[in-house]
């Protein structure tokens, strides 16, 4: 019988522009954090359930619900893509603790600097 | 009284609007492809009833893409399967053809929504997969809902905004017949005005190669002799997907709007067989109780019958049944009402089945024709006695009597007529 192959994370950046899979892939060969945030924020600007064609501009005090119309389903499925991308776990207790894109930085920076063997 | 049918849609291997649907029923045309499962070219199933213009094979929802001219959120989608895109599709379809607004069935109490599927293997088992990978640690958060059995339900009802009644039915292929069936019932003891109903299924390796284990599927690999219900040589029936929608209303309710009622359904009945998980009883004694008890819903008798949308899948066991039922229903009455088996262009749609042929049945009254059986060359002995015309009949069908049957020897049988209850 052939073994399920594990879920690759690259293909999950297939559909972003090529400067996101580049900083992912620096990250990968760095661990920079500011390689973290371009991919982040690329995500959460997907993830919006009903994105514009526009990007909107996002910095660290943009709200996920209030200013990118965030419901809990989405930010369910932007914290399971990051979690499948970045190989981590982040919990429920993070999540509530989370309410801007600098928080999410915030709490993703820290889980990978505390992930043994990071990248 | 009896509910009317006001709009149909259809995303079928035969065509994705009905007026190319009802195209290639009159010309015979099929809708089945050669196709490699799963990029083994070893494999000896090489056809499918494939739907076209969809690009469903990932199973991330942002890799797909479907026909122009279909507003879908992006908050639906995230939920959805492959085959609730389908859905979605043929319901505004359905909803178009019916002269209805999605703004009129948004939060109305009376209309309800019948579903069927059975779920989509694909994404349960990408999902699975995914969290087995990480022995349980994560997971997609729209796993559930976008791929157990009621996936339909669940999202079409998020999307349409349904609030008269939302149900899903899981009887394999005779599950939109049991989901068309049941809204009849609803319509007729008040308890709303008006069904949508939806059958749906996908076209992929998941949903279809496991019925090749089964030796359920054909091994041809000509697309026009795969699928040849009730001939001779028959091995087996060709996988399908699509979605079939259709609009029911109760009169009152299509007259107080002015919509045209396309066909009336006058009656359903179901059986079982009683006797094994996937095989039909050999005389088809389950189908033969279901016809009949479509019959006296309907209140009318077999001479009443203007021809039969059979359920004829192409299996050997289950046409032999299936003609073996019909002609103790008519044959033994002198009734040679023309019999015609539609899975011989669309391949076997499944749980989709029921309503798909429930489509076609509305298509061949509002459009006074009768489906043929083109890919049939010799029938098969239980035969004997059954009209099966190979090319398209022209003139008016008048009552037709549309069977299934699925696993666990389920069998639900309609009857539909032209709206004014008048056989043509």
């Amino acid at each position: 019988m052939q073994p399920i192959p594990p879920p690759v994370p690259s293909p999950a950046l297939a559909r972003f522009p090529a400067e996101v899979l580049e900083a992912f892939q620096r990250y990968r060969a760095k661990g920079e954090a500011r390689d973290v945030e371009t991919v982040l924020v690329a995500a959460a600007v997907d993830y919006r359930p009903a994105g514009s064609a526009s990007a909107p501009v996002v910095s660290d005090s943009t709200r996920l619900l209030e200013d990118m119309g965030y419901d809990s389903v989405a930010v369910a499925e932007l914290i399971f893509f990051l979690e499948d991308l970045f190989e981590m776990t982040i919990t429920n207790e993070d999540i509530l603790a989370v309410s801007t894109i600098g928080d999410l930085r915030a709490c993703v920076i820290r889980k990978l600097a505390g992930k043994s063997g990071a990248a | 009284m009896n509910p009317v049918i006001t709009g149909v849609g259809f995303i079928t291997p035969i065509g994705n609007d009905r007026v190319t649907v009802e195209q290639s029923l009159r010309e015979g045309r099929h809708g089945i492809e050669r196709v490699e499962f799963l990029g083994n070219a070893q494999l000896p199933i090489k056809v499918a009833g494939t739907v076209k213009g969809f690009l469903v094979d990932s199973p991330k929802w942002r890799d797909w893409s479907w026909p122009n001219g279909y507003d879908i959120p992006k908050d639906i989608l995230r939920g959805l399967a492959p085959h609730g895109l389908y859905a979605i599709c043929a319901v505004e379809q359905a909803l178009s053809h019916a002269a209805l607004r999605t703004a009129d069935v948004a939060e109305d109490p009376d209309t309800g929504l019948y579903c069927a599927s059975a779920g989509s293997a694909m994404l349960l088992h990408h999902n699975l997969a995914q969290m087995r990978a990480v022995r349980g640690a994560r997971g997609n958060p729209l796993g559930v809902v976008s791929s157990i059995a009621g996936t339909l339900n669940f999202n079409l009802a998020a999307h349409f905004r349904i609030t008269g009644a939302v149900c899903g039915f899981v009887s394999a292929c005779a599950s939109s017949s049991h989901a068309l069936g049941y809204a009849i019932d609803d319509l007729r003891l008040g308890r709303l005005k008006r069904a949508i109903v939806v059958g749906a299924e996908e076209m992929n390796a998941d949903s279809l190669l496991p019925f090749a284990h089964m030796r359920a599927l054909s091994n041809e690999s000509d697309p026009g002799l795969a699928s040849r219900p009730f001939d001779v040589e028959r091995d087996g029936f060709v996988g399908a997907g699509g979605a079939v929608a259709l609009v029911l209303e109760a009169p009152a309710e299509a007259a107080r709007r002015g919509a045209a009622a396309l066909a009336e359904a006058s009656g359903w009945g179901q059986a079982a067989d009683g006797y094994r998980v996937a095989a039909s009883h050999p005389e088809g004694a389950g189908l033969r109780l279901a016809m009949e008890r479509a019959l006296a819903d309907a209140a009318v008798v077999p001479g009443d019958i203007g021809c039969v949308s059979a359920h004829a899948t192409s299996t050997p066991i289950g046409d032999s049944a299936e003609a073996i039922a019909i002609g103790r229903l008519f044959t033994t009455r002198g009734l040679r009402p023309p019999v015609a088996a539609t899975k011989g262009l669309t391949g076997h749609t499944l749980s989709l089945s029921g309503a798909m042929q429930a489509g076609f049945c509305v298509l061949s009254i509002s459009g006074a024709f009768m489906p043929g059986n083109p890919h049939l060359g010799v029938a098969a002995g239980e035969c004997d006695g059954l009209y099966l015309p190979r090319a398209t009949l022209a003139g008016a069908p008048g009552r037709i009597l549309s069977n299934t049957s699925g696993f666990g020897g389920s069998n639900v049988c309609h009857v539909f007529a032209p709206p004014s209850g008048i056989t043509g």
